[in-house]
């Protein structure tokens, strides 16, 4: 009997959704045909624009490449990524720790978690000109300055996701260990570390999505230096695509398909992690 | 004498893991909007030298049409996109919460705008607007001129793009509010005569309320910080009728010499933000307690 | 880490092989590639001294942005336009009246240069090397096939315009979606229609905008008569394209646009004329100014390397060459093959009958270019000026207290 009701399957709704998929199919199979066709096979007329290629060639891609220089913006978008990640789960966690187990009866670090969280109300507009000056008077207006706003940009956010996970968390594990004469560093890194490991997943994928896409950051601390993230690639050598909408799309479709790969293998982590922030 | 021992131990444990940490965030968020501030009450233009000037920039700031008509787009921009996106990411929610086929596949798919990078989800959509929905208009038999060429219209067109990309994460909240929604609730309903419309408001809504808070909170502080599609589409214009505030603090701050009357300008974005979070969180947080 | 990469970035002035590094940045995109190739023709002609030429997207922001963090290059290509004020005002640049080769170059553009400084100053800041003149560029073929003459008077140019129209053809196009291109044909009538100095006058406070401009407006609506429909929606590269295809018979642009349009079609038989915005010959003049001139920063380790950079550049053959890649107007006083583009202006170059842009003179921050756009969109004469007006106080208030305080002083003593 409860098998049947599972399995009535409502199909109008089901057609409906799958038709709805065309608003978000649509501009992505724009993207891919303007992306593989020459700028004379681009007429003034609807179906000359939306018709696919006449042959599927990979010049313009080639050529995006070149122009971008994408390997190397691919090779900054990562590596600014993948730090940022690693060492906010490192560091978010760790004083997401120390002011879970501490903010219900030290001031200290009630006020410590106040003042961090309340840095989600900053506008990044207004940090952005002094931010300019300051990583420049520091010499880290490159790579390394990006990564360390990132990284306290984030803060915010993660510190609230972990001290709030920690809650979760029974302070009876620790004290075993420390029966067992383990120190509170090693407490920490061997048992809360591992056991927090849902919540670094939803960190992980949360810091990954903004830091990869965002362009502002990059824009206004490194921008002139030559080096580029993907992102922002895109902007600094849009008058070199002219009006060659081909070259143009190629080079966003290049910009675009890592984190889509990305997406598809781990899809499921991906939404998961993103429920789970928001909703926290 | 051990316990103590221990104690202190944990203690210093705790400030070493703190302390640094902390101090990292002051270094790259409370002194730059300390220095935002102290800024503000100059005329510097980035470089160069500069005078205090007062509160010379708040006064102008209040006369200036520029940034209050920039005030006046974002947040109708924020205001009206918040209420789009919800709207239709609660009815697909419901469409993909109940017994369809491909379920996660669609979920899935329904997901992708959302990972792509705004600023080139912006520069294609600038050519659909431009060469494409043109097109479809004139041979339609309509007078077709790009969307984003018009004054009247621009500013849909950016509210299309953040739609298009910010729905999918507010579906797939919703649809995790949906999934806490136990499947006894319908029933019972369904024997006092709840379906459809009357389900929903009275059953439905009201156990997703938390959700529906969480979205409204995530759209408004997004849309309200707009940037990457304000420089993808339009730069702003046309007749700078599209002038987000970031993009007028970035443009007119960095590029235009206005370095200290945009920090002003962001000084008051900054205090309006903390007010409508503030207002939001209780006016959401009261609701909740009433029901 | 953190100090390491301090050092890196203080002291990169040599590189490793022991010459001396020279950055120049300079504004113009679309002159990449002659700049690339007068980089390596420098560098293997150059043993002391390596010179770095960057060319990036949007470099008005990038050095700006780069001035707030203070990394100066040691020279920069900037035009001759408010933002060249503002640097001498905040005191970027170095006093160049010791360079050697400024006797070369035209005295009518060291003047214009005098004249973009707020308050006069005793040094010289700039070394002018290409102008430019804004006007209309016309479709040579499409001229002569239709036996259509060159306006030189406003009502001969209305004229023109409707005698195209009826051919079918559309007589102008417009990028207006690129808010800058809107102060193309602004320019062009404003030479002509008001005093050279009459932001200075206003500075002064002698008149307003709505008188001097008045006429500026008006034209500048009938203009958008003959351009195609929805013009706001087509950017620079869309209208060079449309150009360059023969969709318009004319463009209302300046010789820098002249790259890109033969970017498109390569053969196109390209002329210009000057705006004829008055009701005579005789009152028109051509709209020119100084499209790019090197500055060397306060910053530069080692001036004497950075004007042997500028000796180079302005060497015959490097002028030569950066005039036929980008069909520019060179400001040093010497014979030089000219473009046949610009053939229409050549006699007002040669007789001198020039006068700057006047949005040099107008602060960035005050956006002409976008509150043009919303004129010609809105249509309201009256309101455009009376704002203009308005905004114009408040914008240059720190220049005007600048110049009254400036102009005490000159009367005491």
């Amino acid at each position: 009997m409860e098998i049947k009701v599972k399995e009535r399957v409502n199909w109008p709704i089901t057609i409906l959704l799958i038709l709805g998929l065309i608003t978000v199919a649509f501009p992505l199979y724009l993207t891919v045909v303007i992306a593989f066709k020459q700028p004379s096979e681009m007429t003034n007329s609807i179906s000359g624009i939306l018709s696919l290629p006449r042959n599927w060639s990979l010049a313009n891609f080639a050529e995006a490449m070149r122009v971008t220089d994408f390997w190397n913006s691919l090779f900054n978008s990562v590596l600014i990524t993948a730090v940022t990640v690693i060492v906010s789960i490192l560091i978010h966690s760790m004083i997401g720790y120390a002011i879970g187990r501490n903010k219900a009866n030290s001031k200290f670090y009630n006020f410590t978690y106040l003042f961090i969280v309340s840095g989600m109300f900053v506008p990044f507009a207004i940090l952005m000109m002094p931010l300019v000056k300051q990583t420049a008077q520091m010499g880290i207006a490159n790579i390394v300055g990006v990564i360390l706003c990132y990284i306290v940009f984030y803060m915010p956010m993660n510190v609230l996701l972990y001290s709030g996970y920690l809650t979760n968390i029974p302070i009876a594990l620790e004290e075993a260990a420390r029966v067992d004469g383990a120190s509170t560093w090693k407490t920490y890194w061997s048992i809360i570390f591992p056991i927090m490991k849902p919540m670094h997943a939803t960190v992980a994928v949360l810091t990954a999505l903004g830091t990869w896409n965002d362009v502002m950051t990059p824009l206004v601390i490194m921008s002139g230096s030559g080096v580029n993230t993907l992102p922002l690639a895109q902007m600094t050598f849009q008058t070199q695509f002219g009006t060659n909408y081909n070259l143009a799309f190629a080079s966003y479709l290049l910009a675009l398909l890592p984190i889509l790969i990305f997406y598809i293998v781990c899809q499921k982590q991906i939404l998961n992690g993103v429920v789970n922030g928001a909703v926290k | 004498m051990d316990n103590k021992k221990i104690a202190s131990e944990r203690k210093r444990t705790f400030l070493l893991m703190t302390v640094p940490i902390l101090l990292l965030f002051i270094c790259f968020n409370t002194v730059p909007l300390i220095k935002g501030v102290i800024y503000s009450f100059t005329n510097f233009k980035g470089y160069g030298t500069y005078d205090w000037v007062g509160f010379r920039n708040y006064i102008d700031l209040f006369q200036d049409g520029r940034v209050g008509k920039s005030y006046l787009f974002t947040f109708k921009l924020a205001l009206l996109t918040t209420i789009v996106v919800n709207i239709i990411s609660l009815l697909l929610a419901l469409g993909l919460n109940s017994k369809i086929k491909f379920k996660s596949t669609l979920r899935g798919l329904y997901f992708i705008p959302n990972i792509l990078g705004a600023l080139v989800v912006g520069y294609i959509f600038n050519y659909f607007f431009t060469y494409i929905l043109p097109a479809v208009i004139q041979m339609l038999g309509g007078n077709g001129t790009s969307m984003l060429a018009s004054t009247r219209w621009a500013w849909v067109a950016i509210m299309i793009v953040c739609a298009w990309q910010s729905i999918a994460m507010n579906t797939i909240i919703y649809i995790s509010g949906l999934q806490t929604v136990p499947e006894d609730v319908y029933e019972a309903g369904s024997i006092d005569g709840a379906y459809g419309w009357i389900q929903f408001k009275s059953l439905t809504f009201p156990l997703i309320l938390p959700f529906f808070s969480i979205n409204m909170v995530l759209c408004m502080k997004n849309f309200l910080m707009v940037f990457d599609q304000i420089m993808a589409l339009t730069k702003g214009g046309p007749a700078q009728t599209t002038e987000s505030i970031s993009f007028l603090i970035y443009n007119n701050g960095m590029s235009g010499g206005q370095f200290g009357f945009q920090s002003a300008n962001a000084v008051v974005f900054f205090i309006m933000i903390v007010v409508i979070s503030v207002a939001q969180m209780t006016i959401t947080g009261k609701k909740e307690e009433q029901l | 880490m953190m100090t390491s990469m301090i050092f890196t970035a203080c002291g990169a002035r040599e590189s490793e092989d022991g010459k001396i590094e020279i950055e120049l940045v300079q504004y113009k995109p679309e002159a990449v590639e002659v700049f690339q190739q007068l980089e390596e023709e420098f560098n293997s002609t150059h043993d002391d001294i390596r010179l770095k030429i960057d060319s990036p997207n949007d470099a008005m922001t990038i050095l700006k942005t780069r001035f707030i963090r203070e990394d100066y290059p040691d020279i920069i290509g900037i035009g001759g336009d408010i933002n060249y004020s503002y640097f001498i005002d905040a005191e970027i640049l170095s006093d160049v009246s010791d360079y050697e080769g400024l006797n070369q170059i035209k005295p009518a553009y060291l003047e214009i240069l005098e004249g973009l400084e707020f308050v006069p100053t005793e040094g010289t800041y700039g070394i002018p090397y290409v102008a430019n003149a804004a006007g209309i560029l016309y479709n040579r073929d499409m001229f002569e096939e239709h036996g259509w003459e060159i306006p030189e008077t406003w009502d001969e140019f209305i004229k023109l315009c409707d005698d195209i129209e009826k051919e079918g053809i559309q007589p102008l196009y417009f990028g207006f979606k690129d808010t800058w291109t809107c102060l193309a044909p602004w320019n062009a009538l404003a030479v002509e229609l008001a005093d050279a100095d009459v932001c200075k006058q206003v500075n002064r406070g002698e008149t307003t905008f709505t008188q001097e401009y008045d006429g500026v407006a008006e034209k500048m609506l009938e203009l958008l008569d003959y351009g195609q429909d929805g013009p706001f929606a087509y950017g620079y590269n869309d209208a060079c394209t449309a150009f360059a295809n023969g969709e318009s018979a004319m463009y209302t642009i300046g010789s820098y646009a002249v790259p890109q349009i033969k970017s498109v079609n390569p053969d196109m038989n390209i002329d210009s004329f000057v705006m004829p915005a008055g009701d005579t010959k005789e009152d028109n003049t051509l709209n020119s100014g100084v499209d790019l001139q090197f500055c060397v920063t306060k910053d530069c380790k080692n001036k004497e390397a950075a004007y042997e950079v500028i000796d180079f550049l302005l060497e015959h053959d490097s002028v030569q060459a950066y005039l036929d890649n980008q069909n520019a107007v060179p400001c040093k006083d010497e014979e030089f093959k000219l473009a046949s583009e610009v053939d229409g202006m050549a006699e007002y170059i040669t007789e001198g009958k020039m006068s700057d842009y006047q949005d040099h003179y107008y602060p960035s921050e005050m956006a002409v270019d976008a509150q043009i756009q919303t004129f010609l969109i809105e249509k309201d004469v009256d309101a455009f000026l009376a704002k203009f007006d308005k905004d114009w106080l408040r914008y240059n208030r720190d220049i005007i207290r600048m110049v009254e305080e400036y102009e005490a002083g000159q009367g005491k003593n």
